[in-house]
């Protein structure tokens, strides 16, 4: 059928799309900072650690998505095999002397039924599509003999002293904003110093391995939330590597550098609004990249900025707290005015098409100017810059973005450093579950909880009938 | 790479499902790792080993003395357990390659990390 046909190729280039977001926001970006993690390698997530132990002597376990290691050889009775999308991380963990592979979640190159067990910790937030997110989980049941458990890491949406404005979230990180908290504060009786001071680009993940004080300060502070990569520190905007000079043919990634403490509305990828985004999307300029999803940008400090004088509002004061996300009490809004060259990433509208302000601009070849005008109802006509309320919003399809910041008006970068931004979509309390069970029928549901602000999943690989 | 990996291993070409399994192994460079050696837990690997493939991968590797399937009472056989040990943990490819049976689609191994990623055209549902 004609319809069938359509539909299919709509989905193709979802996908398409989805894994270009992920290449650049984060295969890309371990890749070009992997060299930095063997160092900031933190603890073990305890109950993860606790999992492995309890696995039978003798048993088979992957870890699907490894990074540099870590949990590779916190139990020697079992055979653990590492597998991770990037080269370099494996290599590292290749080095420690454990075994590893590199491959895709999403096409796991093991027969059915090998494993015992498998970890995931940390991976299936980076995936930008339900669709995606589904199929790394039902590969790794796949490959789970029956009976076999699966753990599940990602990170939650709900944090104890910080909202994510959506699910869809791009993370960056700020070298000297770590450095210069890292003088800052000490942590005595830590034994790790991240040491970015020591390096001339020193990177850190947000949260992950990051003995950053930074991170250790919001831990003092909170139970800290999240971080679900290697260290349970929340996800904050680190050390930056600012090499990774826009090799990024991309306009956007320049600006989004210069411009790091605003940020996008931000949109879920769900597959029906990417699909009625791609269906209505016009040829690109620049068809570099994602441009289809809006996505929040999670700000790091220092949200100052300069601005223009019509600006109704005035930027927040850098606090001494590095803050990722956004505080609920916070009312100011920082938008960024790309250029014409800059993505948009744009994301679900849910219906709400007329929503989403600033950053969603509809028509890839709307210029910035025309968005922001356009505003946050995407009807075209120009709206007065009102004031974004940051408030942390529960549906993702809340937000309303009012202002932009023109981008061309910016000075370079205050913190003269480049982001690294990783994606994540955030799970909702629930979503984890629910997403098991409505899609992933050979998964039983053991146990689900949070864990220092992750959502953690035990499932079974329910026995074969036939 | 051990062969206990190589024995997990499977060819996801597009369209090649289960006859993408073995995985045709070369090697330009072996090494052999000392590990310790661990009765219990060799004695608990044996079930869950594929032995044709087991036994294609060492023969491509040219090594000698592999048992050709559990013995009966393997679990208290020392001599047996000592050998799978070495067959299974202890003889690592460093540089070589896997091949897909089916496809044909060859797969890397370099220091010792076997590369499974493919191209989106291969991969494409």
């Amino acid at each position: 059928m004609v319809r069938n046909g359509f539909k299919r190729q709509v989905e193709a280039r979802m996908d398409h799309e989805a894994a270009q977001l992920e290449k650049q926001h984060v295969h890309d970006v371990y890749e070009s900072t992997a060299r930095y993690l063997s160092d900031l390698q933190g603890k073990a997530w305890p109950r993860v650690r606790q999992f492995l132990q309890d696995q039978e002597p003798g048993s088979l376990i992957a870890d699907i998505g490894c990074g540099t290691g870590k949990y590779l050889k916190v139990n020697s009775q079992v055979y653990t095999l590492g597998c991770d999308y990037c080269g370099p991380l494996v290599e590292i963990a290749r080095s420690r002397g454990c075994e590893v592979m590199v491959c895709d979640n999403l096409n796991l190159p093991f027969r059915d039924q090998g494993f015992d067990a498998i970890i995931s910790i940390g991976v299936i937030h980076h995936f930008s599509t339900k669709q995606r997110r589904i199929r790394a989980i039902k590969e790794m049941a796949r490959v789970l003999v029956p009976g076999g458990q699966l753990m599940i890491y990602v990170w939650a949406m709900e944090q104890k002293n910080r909202h994510f404005e959506k699910q869809d979230v791009l993370v960056p990180w700020n070298r000297a904003l770590c450095s210069r908290l890292l003088s800052e504060s000490s942590q005595p009786g830590r034994k790790k110093q991240c040491g970015h001071l020591e390096r001339s680009h020193p990177y850190h993940p947000p949260c992950s391995m990051c003995s950053c004080s930074v991170c250790f300060k919001e831990r003092r502070d909170s139970k800290r939330s999240h971080s679900v990569d290697y260290e349970p520190v929340r996800a904050r905007t680190c050390c930056a590597n600012i090499s990774k000079e826009a090799g990024e043919e991309n306009g956007f990634y320049h600006t989004l550098g210069k411009s790091f403490r605003s940020w996008f509305c931000s949109r879920s990828l769900d597959e029906s609004s990417l699909r009625k985004q791609i269906e209505r999307v016009r040829p690109l300029k620049n068809t570099e990249g994602w441009a289809t999803s809006t996505i929040s940008i999670q700000p790091s400090r220092h949200s100052s900025l300069d601005r223009d004088p019509q600006e109704p509002f005035s930027t927040r004061e850098p606090s001494s707290d590095e803050d990722v996300f956004v505080e609920s009490s916070q009312k100011h809004l920082e938008w960024l005015r790309a250029p014409a060259t800059v993505k948009h990433l744009r994301g679900d509208h849910q219906g709400e098409t007329g929503r989403n302000g600033g950053g969603d601009c509809l028509g890839s070849t709307h210029t910035p100017e025309e968005c922001a005008a356009a505003g946050a109802l995407g009807e075209g006509k120009p709206s007065a810059p009102r004031t974004l309320r940051r408030i942390s919003t529960v549906d993702s399809t809340d937000s309303t973005p009012d202002d932009t910041i023109p981008v061309e008006g910016q000075q370079p970068d205050v913190l003269d450093s480049r982001a690294f931004m990783r994606y994540y979509h955030v799970f909702r309390e629930g979503e984890l579950c629910g997403l098991l069970r409505e899609n992933v029928s050979e998964l039983h549901i053991l146990s689900s909880g949070n864990d220092h602000g992750n959502w953690c999943i035990i499932a079974e690989k329910k026995e074969t009938c036939d | 790479m051990k062969l206990l990996t190589h024995n997990l291993l499977s060819s996801h070409v597009r369209g090649v499902g289960p006859r993408g399994f073995p995985l045709r192994l070369e090697a330009t460079e072996v090494r052999v790792i000392p590990v310790e050696f661990n009765p219990d837990f060799v004695a608990r690997m044996i079930p869950k080993v594929e032995w044709a493939a087991l036994l294609e991968a060492a023969d491509h590797l040219h090594l000698a003395e592999v048992p050709k399937g559990p013995t009966q009472g393997y679990e208290q056989d020392e001599t047996f357990l000592r050998k799978m040990h070495h067959v299974l943990l202890e003889v690592e490819v460093v540089e070589g390659t896997l091949q897909c049976p089916e496809s044909g689609r060859v797969f890397p191994i370099t220091r010792g990390i076997p590369n499974m990623l493919l191209n989106e055209e291969e991969t494409e549902t």
